[in-house]
């Protein structure tokens, strides 16, 4: 059976389903502890866990993630909430020169089991310094593990795994998503890294987003279908490890790829997939792989440039039907 | 008048090379058979020679470019001559067969593209379709043996796209149904078998030479190898139903097979040929060559089917299965002695075919017919008896597909060839070797 619940309840049930399980696991960051988090994922915890396994700390972001970073090295499974993923660019240091390096250099010894949950993304106007989509950071960091998930059923899924695996994993929800509500399958559910999930099947296009892009693919996949073109929505939900093969077997199937990213294009993981489409599904090919990326601009504050500068439905749809070469009935009459 | 020392053509599917050296600048004098620049292609540098005396007018291209086979590398005239337009690529620039393929298509001209350059190299780079063309169209194109300079495109900018490769693959078939047979005639009315698709490879004289390949491959896969033979007789190749241009035709057992093929020369009216058949299609040959029906001036088989009861049957049921490029690798590994012999590009190629096309469903119709388990359904042991003109069997030592100890026991007139370190495929792992011996038994008929 399943139950229909909003994305920030089902983060809770996993970290609530994993603190009862696990007594090493932890959660600190700002207002998370009396206030419930900002996004109210922690809401009820303190009550449960009290206030040594779920703590309030002072806004220092550098601080916490360290303490994190440390905890987890030592033998905890730590959950560090940082509020904005701007903000965790204070402590990059202890994520990239630490935590990511730590499991090489003792030889595997030194294992670092730190979980870092943040929030990015455009919603609502909250200007250039708390909306920006910087997975890419992550992923281009070697023993980082970069999850977004785009659901309730897989944020509880991939969150709860997260907890039970070893390495150091950046988990990136979104915004917008935290009071998005979907079925989540009751009992124990967990999701293993590196499997993709199809959205929505389709021949013609397929189309890969991941997080805020996902439900955003689906709304201009559900217009395309109206004018007979049949979209397959790919989500991958963890960036690293990056599921290759459904993404290559589905391009092999409809020959055209759409890749669909809310952070900005340049240097972005749009771009990385887009090269391993080419380079190992080339002769699948019928058309240039399109990018539907953020320009390349910090975000503005203004509502309407907000938008302007990440894509919308109609940008995805119009990619769509560029790489069929705008000629769908054609295509779907095959 | 100034003339141009061209991008030679070295292998038969090179389209371009890397120049890697110009050892002349214009004004130099040069004279017959100096070497004037190095070019590069995927596995060997070859030197360029001017081909009469005279001066460097103008270099095309620099160390580094690419260069189109068969275009000017450089021009060569007098001393202070003039150079005129650019002359049009040469009509040569293709091989026989390409040549052929766009004279047979001229009513439907190529389309132009839309950017109008003046640098030469690019518009011959579009017209060979490497350019206004999309990866996939390309390799459809030359799994069906189209010329895809031939094929109109309506894709961006003029661009061959699939569509395009698939409606022109329509026209044609359409077109040539008079010369492909498709079996259904009074004599086999029942028979569910399909038709073979003939593809002339090699123009020539003399009698012509068939190819057969094997099960799950298709005629294409001889091009590489016919290299090695030298040989000026034609060459002709026949895709079995199941599979290449036949995809779409079904057979479901060895008899359908040997019919089709017999159909398939019939309509063409050959009656005396040379045969060359690989696995499967070395048992259909020597089917045919027992019949006595055909003139029948020699046989080659490799790595054959049919002579002995045994089979990896495992390996039709893994390849049939296979979904994935890591899995079906594992089972094409098992072709060859040294994985490193198999081209990527066979794994690939393999799996595409199947897309959009009944090749998997009939290709597993076809071996329920041909195969229960590890044996053979079926046996041309009695048809090799019979055939009494020159026969050649070629076997790998370490055939992990067919038995090669099936062969040993071959009748006494039969030459029989064991390759040691050599799989399933010789034609392709012993090359030189197989193109030789190939070369033998067809020169041996006299």
């Amino acid at each position: 059976m399943a139950r229909e619940i909003m994305y920030r309840d089902a983060l809770r049930e996993a970290i609530d389903e994993e603190m009862a399980r696990d007594k090493t696991v932890f959660i600190i960051g700002e207002g998370i502890a009396e206030r419930g988090g900002s996004y109210k994922v922690t809401e009820g915890l303190l009550d449960k866990y009290g206030p040594k396994r779920v703590r309030d700390t002072p806004i220092a972001e550098a601080g916490m993630i360290g303490v994190g970073v440390g905890a987890a090295i030592a033998g905890a499974r730590p959950i560090v909430e940082i509020l904005y993923i701007d903000f965790a660019m204070l402590g990059m240091d202890m994520i990239v020169n630490q935590a990511a390096k730590f499991r090489l250099m003792t030889g595997g010894d030194g294992r670092v089991p730190f979980i870092m949950r943040t929030q990015g993304g455009t919603g609502g106007g909250v200007a250039a310094q708390h909306s920006q989509s910087l997975e890419a950071m992550f992923y281009h960091i070697p023993g980082l593990k970069v999850v977004m998930p785009s659901t309730p059923s897989d944020a509880k899924g991939l969150l709860k795994y997260a907890l039970r695996q070893p390495d150091p994993v950046m988990f990136l929800e979104h915004k917008h998503l935290y009071m998005t509500k979907g079925m989540v399958p009751d009992g124990e559910h967990i999701i293993a890294f590196g499997k993709g999930d199809i959205k929505r099947p389709g021949k013609d296009v397929t189309v890969i987003a991941w997080s805020n892009m996902v439900p955003r693919t689906l709304e201009a996949a559900e217009k395309l279908a109206a004018e007979g073109i049949e979209v397959e929505v790919i989500d991958p939900r963890t960036l690293v490890p990056l599921d290759k093969e459904m993404i290559l077997t589905s391009v092999a199937k409809t020959n055209r790829a759409v890749i669909v990213q809310e952070a900005v294009r340049r240097g972005g993981v749009a771009s990385d997939i887009a090269s391993i489409i080419q380079e190992e599904a080339f002769y699948h090919l019928d058309a240039p792989i399109e990018i539907v990326a953020g320009l390349n601009i910090p975000i503005p504050f203004n509502l309407e440039l907000e938008k302007a500068s990440v894509p919308q439905v109609d940008d995805i749809v119009a990619a769509v039907k560029r790489s069929l070469h705008a000629k769908p009935v054609a295509i779907a009459a095959e | 008048m100034a003339r141009p020392i061209l991008m030679p053509q070295v292998g038969q599917d090179l389209t371009e090379g890397k120049v890697t050296a110009i050892l002349v600048k214009p004004g130099d004098k040069v004279k017959k058979g100096d070497i004037v620049a190095e070019v590069e292609s995927e596995k060997a540098v070859f030197e360029v020679e001017a081909f009469e005396t005279g001066t460097i007018l103008d270099i095309r291209y620099k160390v580094g470019d690419t260069a189109v086979v068969l275009e000017p590398l450089m021009m060569v005239g007098e001393e202070g001559e003039k150079l005129e337009a650019v002359p049009a690529p040469a009509a040569e620039a293709f091989s026989g067969e390409d040549a052929q393929a766009i004279v047979e298509t001229a009513r439907e001209p190529i389309a132009s593209p839309a950017v109008e350059t003046a640098h030469v190299t690019e518009t011959a780079y579009l017209k060979t379709g490497t350019g206004g063309s999309s990866p996939l169209a390309r390799r459809l194109a030359v799994s069906a043996g189209l010329d895809i300079a031939a094929i109109p495109g309506t894709g961006p900018k003029g661009a061959v796209v699939k569509q395009d490769v698939i409606a022109y693959q329509r026209s044609r078939s359409a077109e040539t149904a008079s010369v492909v047979a498709f079996r259904g005639s009074a004599s086999q009315p029942s028979s569910a078998a399909g038709s073979g698709v003939l593809k002339t490879l090699q123009s020539g004289t003399g009698d012509p030479v068939l190819f057969i390949h094997g099960f799950g491959g298709e005629l294409s896969a001889w091009r590489p190898f016919l290299s090695h033979l030298g040989i000026t007789n034609p060459i002709i190749a026949i895709d079995l139903p199941a599979h290449g241009a036949a995809a779409g035709a079904a057979a479901d057992s060895f008899d359908d097979l040997v019919g089709a093929v017999r159909n398939t020369l019939r309509t063409q009216d050959i009656g005396r040929l040379h045969l060359v058949g690989h696995s499967l299609g070395a048992a259909v040959a020597t089917a045919i060559a027992g019949g006595g029906d055909l003139d029948v001036r020699s046989l080659t088989l490799i790595a054959p089917a049919g002579l002995g009861p045994k089979i990896n049957g495992d390996y039709f049921a893994g390849f049939l299965s296979s979904a994935s490029e890591t899995v079906l690798k594992a089972w094409l590994d098992l072709l060859v002695h040294d994985p490193a012999d198999l081209p990527g590009v066979l794994v690939r190629a393999t799996l595409a075919g199947r897309e959009g096309t009944a090749m998997a469903q009939n290709q597993a119709r076809l071996a329920a017919g041909i195969v229960s388990g590890n044996t053979q359904l079926f046996s041309v042991r009695d048809a090799l008896g019979r055939f009494g003109g020159p026969a050649r069997i070629i076997v790998g030592r370490e055939d992990r597909i067919v038995p090669p100890d099936q062969a040993e026991a071959v009748p006494p007139h039969v030459a029989l060839h064991r390759l040691a370190q050599v799989g399933h495929l010789p034609q392709l792992e012993a090359a030189p070797l197989v193109g030789r011996l190939v070369a033998q038994t067809i020169r041996s008929a006299g």
